[in-house]
């Protein structure tokens, strides 16, 4: 129920409003269509006005998405178009600010436990996605229907067809319910079997999303080349992933810099919106924070909400502009101990020197953390290492600090988090290991 | 199997620590390209530039009048089961990423992007073997690099 129904107290005037409200909101929902073809190529039509996803995955920070020049959010479950923050839902919250947002219907990983030869959860599974088009279908701020994530599977060649067949009779009825929006899968990269098993088990679908990190601006290419020949949106970009990067000796995955991170962020995010005649726009990753693999591998936030240089840079990439209020920038940095196996209980001397670029001065703080020993695949819930005690025996304000190691053998990372008090803010980390 | 099957493509995301200097003459072995290409990548994996350079440089000498006629040759990069053949050009170009990449680590962009750009302007349909079991595209990945090298300098 939309917050400003909740408002209404009296009897009369509540079912007045709720009998208008059905009537405004099938008025006021809105109508996307795909308009072109393989030739011509391809544009979304908002009700009939041609929108191009400047996206963000993620359902938090929506103000800052919309001052940043984004026009759109995903989700990866309907329950969190639902959501409410200080009495507003996540679907009026994006309509307020302009955003579009297509809603995740998650369907089952077979890797947690779900069967697509199971009957009675694929019932149960139709009932909810069918349950979520029914609620949804009318709000304005809808977007498309992003129907599942990876659920073939981050590391499977995707060609299961009874997933796709699954799909395909979802997407039907969807469409049978909503034909106002189209119908969007979403996959873990593309190769060739998985590519050839949408098209043939899937038709109902109308664009491929696209999860991929390393050579996100090559996909949409890559997926013509193996038979997609509808549109596609790059649904996940980001960073190459801690599964694709090269790692220490300890096979710690080195995380690149914040500075490589806003670099890699904005030339993605230019070259997926290069192909104007397929790429119907995409979803920058993760407009939020999480742990994977460490707390600030693919996060454009900071843990306490501040944003990062990434988001900077997606904001030069959709608007040439720098926002009003720039995150800092990694100037210098000399830490002996990054990528080496060093002695217990030893103190090292590091930097890493920062610029605000409004000049205001920077707070650092510094944090020694286990190597993450909860590391999952396709971006699973993971475990934050604690925080190991006792580590920084002294920091200054120009980014030098004192380090102990560990008394304990294994692997760990020196963490430095700066913010510029203003909402703007940046973590780095470097990997290294105590002998034992 | 060409020396640049050493390589995997991560090595195009990853800048990693510090270079250390490491006194070592260079040996070249059998002068082959595909002997100074898999050397070079070892001295690049073992942060010896002046190795990495030498390497680079000798591979460039002998085999990049070869590995240019090679690219003139071609319209379009070979398919996978005729790739080996443009052995010059799959190592000089893949000899051109790493020095590239050499730069990078070593703070001086400007020089990476002049090696990335030869790379991109000159050689662009070298490929070297990725030991994952595919061909990846040195030029293009020399590409991303310059765009992210220039993105860079612009946070400056």
């Amino acid at each position: 129920m939309r917050s400003w129904i909740r408002q209404a107290t009296h009897p009369l005037i509540t079912a007045l409003v709720v009998a208008l409200a059905g009537a405004e909101a099938r008025a006021a929902g809105s109508v996307v269509r795909i308009e072109g073809d393989a030739t011509t190529g391809y544009r979304l039509l908002r009700d009939g006005t041609p929108f191009r996803i400047r996206g963000a995955a993620g359902i938090d920070h929506l103000d800052v998405l919309a001052a940043c020049g984004g026009n759109a959010i995903r989700t990866w479950d309907a329950e969190s178009a639902g959501r409410e923050a200080d009495g507003e839902s996540l679907l009026d919250r994006a309509r307020r600010l302009g955003i579009a947002v297509t809603i995740g219907l998650w369907l089952g990983h077979e890797r947690h436990g779900f069967r697509y030869d199971d009957p009675v959860q694929l019932q149960r599974q139709r009932q909810d996605v069918e349950a979520a088009i029914r609620r949804y279908k009318d709000h304005p701020a809808l977007l498309c229907w992003g129907l599942g994530n990876e659920m073939e599977g981050p590391t499977s060649n995707g060609a299961d067809e009874r997933i796709w067949r699954e799909v395909n009779h979802l997407a039907e009825r969807i469409k049978a319910i909503d034909p106002n929006h189209p119908v969007m899968t979403v996959v873990a990269n593309v190769n060739d079997d998985k590519v050839a098993a949408v098209v043939r088990h899937a038709p109902a679908v109308d664009i491929l999303g696209i999860n991929a990190y390393a050579g996100a601006g090559g996909v949409g290419e890559a997926a013509a080349r193996m038979g997609w020949k509808k549109p596609y949106c790059v649904t996940e970009y980001g960073l190459p992933g801690p599964w694709e990067t090269a790692q220490t000796d300890w096979k710690a995955p080195i995380e690149p810099s914040s500075r490589q991170k806003a670099a890699t962020y904005a030339t993605t995010t230019s070259d997926i919106l290069a192909d104007e005649k397929r790429c119907l726009g995409s979803y920058a990753f993760l407009w939020g924070s999480k742990q994977e693999a460490t707390a600030s591998w693919f996060g454009m936030f900071l843990p306490t909400g501040e944003k990062t240089i990434t988001v900077d840079a997606v904001t030069k990439a959709w608007t040439n502009a720098w926002p009003a209020n720039r995150a800092p920038v990694l100037e210098e940095t000399d830490v002996p101990l990054a990528g080496k196996t060093v002695a217990a209980d030893t103190q090292i001397t590091a930097v890493a020197r920062y610029r605000d670029p409004e000049g205001r001065p920077l707070a650092y703080a510094w944090e020694v953390r286990r190597e993450s020993d909860d590391r999952k695949e396709g971006g699973d819930r993971e475990r934050q290492p604690d925080a190991v005690e006792g580590c920084i025996v002294e920091s200054a304000a120009d980014g030098r600090v004192v380090v102990r190691t560990p008394r304990q053998p294994g692997g760990y990372r020196l963490f430095v988090t700066v913010r510029d008090g203003e909402g703007s803010g940046c973590m780095d980390n470097w990997p290294f290991a105590v002998a034992p | 199997m060409p020396a640049s099957s050493i390589c995997s493509w991560l090595c195009v995301v990853t800048a990693g620590a510090a270079l250390v200097a490491v006194a070592a003459a260079p040996d070249y072995g059998d002068h082959s390209s595909a002997t100074l290409t898999k050397k070079a990548w070892e001295a690049l994996a073992a942060g010896d530039g002046d190795l990495v350079l030498a390497y680079t440089g000798k591979c460039r000498e002998l085999y990049e009048a070869e590995a240019k006629k090679q690219q003139a040759a071609l319209t379009d990069f070979a398919p996978a089961e005729k790739a080996h053949d443009s052995w010059a050009l799959n190592d000089v170009g893949t000899c051109l990423f790493i020095v590239g990449q050499l730069q990078e680590r070593q703070g001086s962009p400007r020089e990476a992007i002049a090696a990335y750009r030869t790379l991109a302007d000159e050689l662009k349909f070298s490929q070297c073997w990725d030991t994952k079991g595919w061909f990846w595209k040195p030029a293009e990945a020399a590409a991303g690099r310059i765009k992210e090298l220039e993105f860079d300098a612009k946070l400056d």
